[in-house]
């Protein structure tokens, strides 16, 4: 199971490498000052990588423990959280997309329903505050708000 | 000689700049203490907040320079208490510093590592301000042959010295160099790897590329920890954090020694505290471990590993700052901070730059005489930050995260990017690489093809010109020797200790 892992990743090294190189090869030069032009390194790089790949599998190191089952679910949660995140960040608002998300996460990350609830809120608020009074950042107020405000 | 120096300490000793100096020291305590943050993630995410307070660049290198050496110091403190090296270099930390607390000793270890600390980076700074003249007096002579000369040797001594897996460590830096490609190439102006997204024109940015690969990948790594519910460890009471002289003399030998061997470690490009703290520990346990005290809570051999992982640190700006090769990962990240202000590091800065230059030593002797007075009476403070719980700890990390890229120019993309870029450290991590060398590949890579272009239109193409002078061929044989001789040494010894080496 170990051995298999890194035997994975050169293999995925290899489609990587092999990957680079048609990229590079594709490239249009119309005109190059230097006698390498832009393709060399991408093509040398390509070429080093696939050596390191079959390195890498003929001689495949200790694997270490893979994410499975309930952890791995947590895992793409998670990551699905952050693109939540940037995805109603500027809609939303920082205040309310950093609170929702904070209290989420702080909830996934073991923390009781209402330590989330009040944690998230905190969290939200002080930043907020600390970024826009403190550090001079301006941060998105969200579309949503800005009619209420009657600033457009 | 030295004017550098007393101009720079009229640059550090501005109100401003002493006051960035002590924030850094502070922040970077902070955070270096933080489970699971450590030095290196400490840096990359308080990075772009330095960057917003629209600084001039020496004030901007300061501050960040405070949080690396901060960093080195707050690291220290889960390794005693907890027994969690927060991170690689401070793994040599918790061999006698743990098992000083054990014995109740806590306070007197995190007295004697801040001494340690304190000399180790006194004697690397001392040598910093003496070496560094000298070699970018024959750093002007490089040209862009003998420069890529010089990052061939900084990948081979990276790929020697770094991590348990060589094979890793330079697929590391390979797949650092390819990210480095994608953009605009400045030669020629061929859209190279862009997939016809106009994000990518201008290449990806560094600060995202960062905060993706360090912070991102960090809040699943906790996220593991969490579920785990892996064992912090108790930790140990701190009590009056006390050291006595005849504790610190005790050690003297034993932090010179490897107060030197750090800095040394630190000056080679591309290896950092892990190396030198590993080394200086195994050295000293060679010299001074007659009676096998040695992991059983040896003050020697806590001091030994806390005197060079900080000499390091200070010895590794040597090769930023006169040849803008990083000495380790964290350096990475400051030239890459500094690749922000539009100086391009290079022979050319100590010269071209001396405010930058002078003012950034100079705050290192400040920085330093600094974290020593915060750290010994304040480090029963500071070990309470250990025990903020994760649940607050990991929706800070990532609001800094998406604040710190999104404040570069507004811009929903970039944040997107720096998700993709923290599930591919993720699982790079997870593969058992170190993120150092992609850090380093990427930040050295654009340099190294343009300094390799750059000598092959001199030459007109003929190759002979990367081995013509002198200066170079020394580099190449020197990259040659870094990795063959370990190897020959690992084999020689292996033939020589057969029962032992198994």
């Amino acid at each position: 199971m170990k051995l298999a892992a890194d035997r994975i990743l050169s293999l995925l090294l290899l489609g990587l490498a092999a990957f680079v190189a048609v990229q590079a090869w594709q490239l249009q030069v119309p005109f190059s000052y230097d006698p390498l032009g832009p393709k060399a390194i991408p093509l040398m790089l390509a070429g080093l990588l696939a050596v390191l790949a079959i390195v890498l599998f003929v001689r495949p190191g200790a694997g270490g423990e893979w994410p499975t089952g309930a952890l791995l679910l947590r895992l793409v949660f998670t990551m699905a959280i952050l693109g939540a995140y940037a995805a109603l960040f500027i809609n939303l608002g920082f205040l309310v997309s950093t609170a929702l998300v904070c209290v989420v996460i702080a909830w996934l990350f073991g923390a009781t329903p209402v330590k989330a609830i009040v944690g998230g809120l905190l969290l939200a608020l002080g930043s907020y505050l600390l970024f826009t009074y403190g550090l001079g950042i301006s941060l998105p107020t969200g579309s949503w708000i800005e009619p209420l405000l009657g600033s457009h | 000689m030295f004017d550098f120096l007393i101009q720079g300490f009229g640059v550090a000793l501005t109100p401003l700049n002493l006051g960035l100096a002590f924030l850094g020291a502070l922040l970077g305590t902070l955070f270096g203490a933080l489970p699971g943050i450590g030095p290196i993630n400490g840096i990359a995410i308080l990075m772009p907040l330095a960057y917003t307070l629209g600084l001039p660049a020496e004030s901007a290198l300061i501050l960040l320079a405070g949080i690396y050496t901060g960093a080195e110091y707050g690291g220290r403190m889960s390794s005693i208490l907890l027994n969690v090296p927060g991170d690689a270099g401070a793994v040599m930390t918790t061999l006698d510093g743990h098992p000083l607390a054990k014995k109740g000793l806590a306070g007197p270890a995190l007295g004697l590592s801040a001494v340690s600390s304190f000399i180790g980076a006194t004697v690397a700074i001392i040598g910093l301000t003496l070496f560094a003249p000298l070699l970018a007096i024959v750093a002007v002579k490089f040209g862009p042959a003998e420069f890529f000369g010089l990052m061939i040797f900084a990948f081979a001594s990276m790929s020697a010295m770094m991590g348990k897996d060589p094979i890793k460590t330079l697929i590391g830096a390979v797949l650092g160099v390819l990210i480095s490609t994608v953009g605009v190439d400045s030669g020629t102006g061929v859209l190279r790897f862009t997939f016809d997204m106009p994000e990518l024109y201008d290449g990806i940015d560094f600060v995202v590329m960062i905060i993706g690969l360090f912070a991102v990948s960090e809040i699943l790594l906790m996220l593991e920890h969490v579920f785990r519910h892996d064992q912090d460890g108790e930790m140990a009471p701190v009590g009056r954090v006390m050291v006595k002289m005849s504790e610190v003399m005790y050690c003297k030998w034993a932090i010179l020694r490897s107060s030197v061997i750090g800095f040394v470690i630190g000056v080679l490009p591309g290896t950092g505290a892990s190396v030198a703290s590993a080394v200086a520990y195994t050295t000293e346990k060679r010299i001074s471990d007659r009676d096998n005290t040695f992991g059983t809570g040896d003050m020697r051999g806590l001091a030994a590993p806390e005197a060079a992982n900080n000499a390091s640190a200070a010895g590794s700006f040597v090769p930023m700052l006169t040849l803008g090769i990083p000495g380790s990962g964290t350096t990475a990240i400051l030239l890459g901070a500094l690749m922000l202000y539009n100086i391009n590091p290079g022979p050319m800065m100590f010269r071209e730059q001396p405010v930058v230059v002078g003012g950034l030593i100079a705050s290192l002797y400040i920085g330093n005489v600094m974290l020593l007075l915060l750290n010994l009476p304040l480090a029963g403070v500071f070990a309470r930050v250990l025990q903020v719980p994760r649940w607050i700890l990991v929706p800070s990390v990532a609001i800094l995260a998406f604040v710190g890229v999104y404040q570069l120019n507004s811009d929903l993309m970039a944040i997107y990017l720096m998700l993709v870029i923290g599930v591919f450290g993720y699982l790079l991590r997870k593969f058992g690489f170190s993120l150092a060398p992609v850090v380093l590949g990427f930040v050295l890579g654009g340099l190294m093809e343009e300094n390799l272009r750059r000598a092959l239109s001199i030459s007109g193409g003929d190759v002979a010109i990367l081995f013509q002078s002198s200066l170079s061929i020394g580099l190449w044989i020197a990259a040659a020797l870094v990795v063959l001789v370990p190897m020959f040494a690992g084999k020689l010894k292996a033939k020589l200790l057969p029962a032992k080496a198994s």
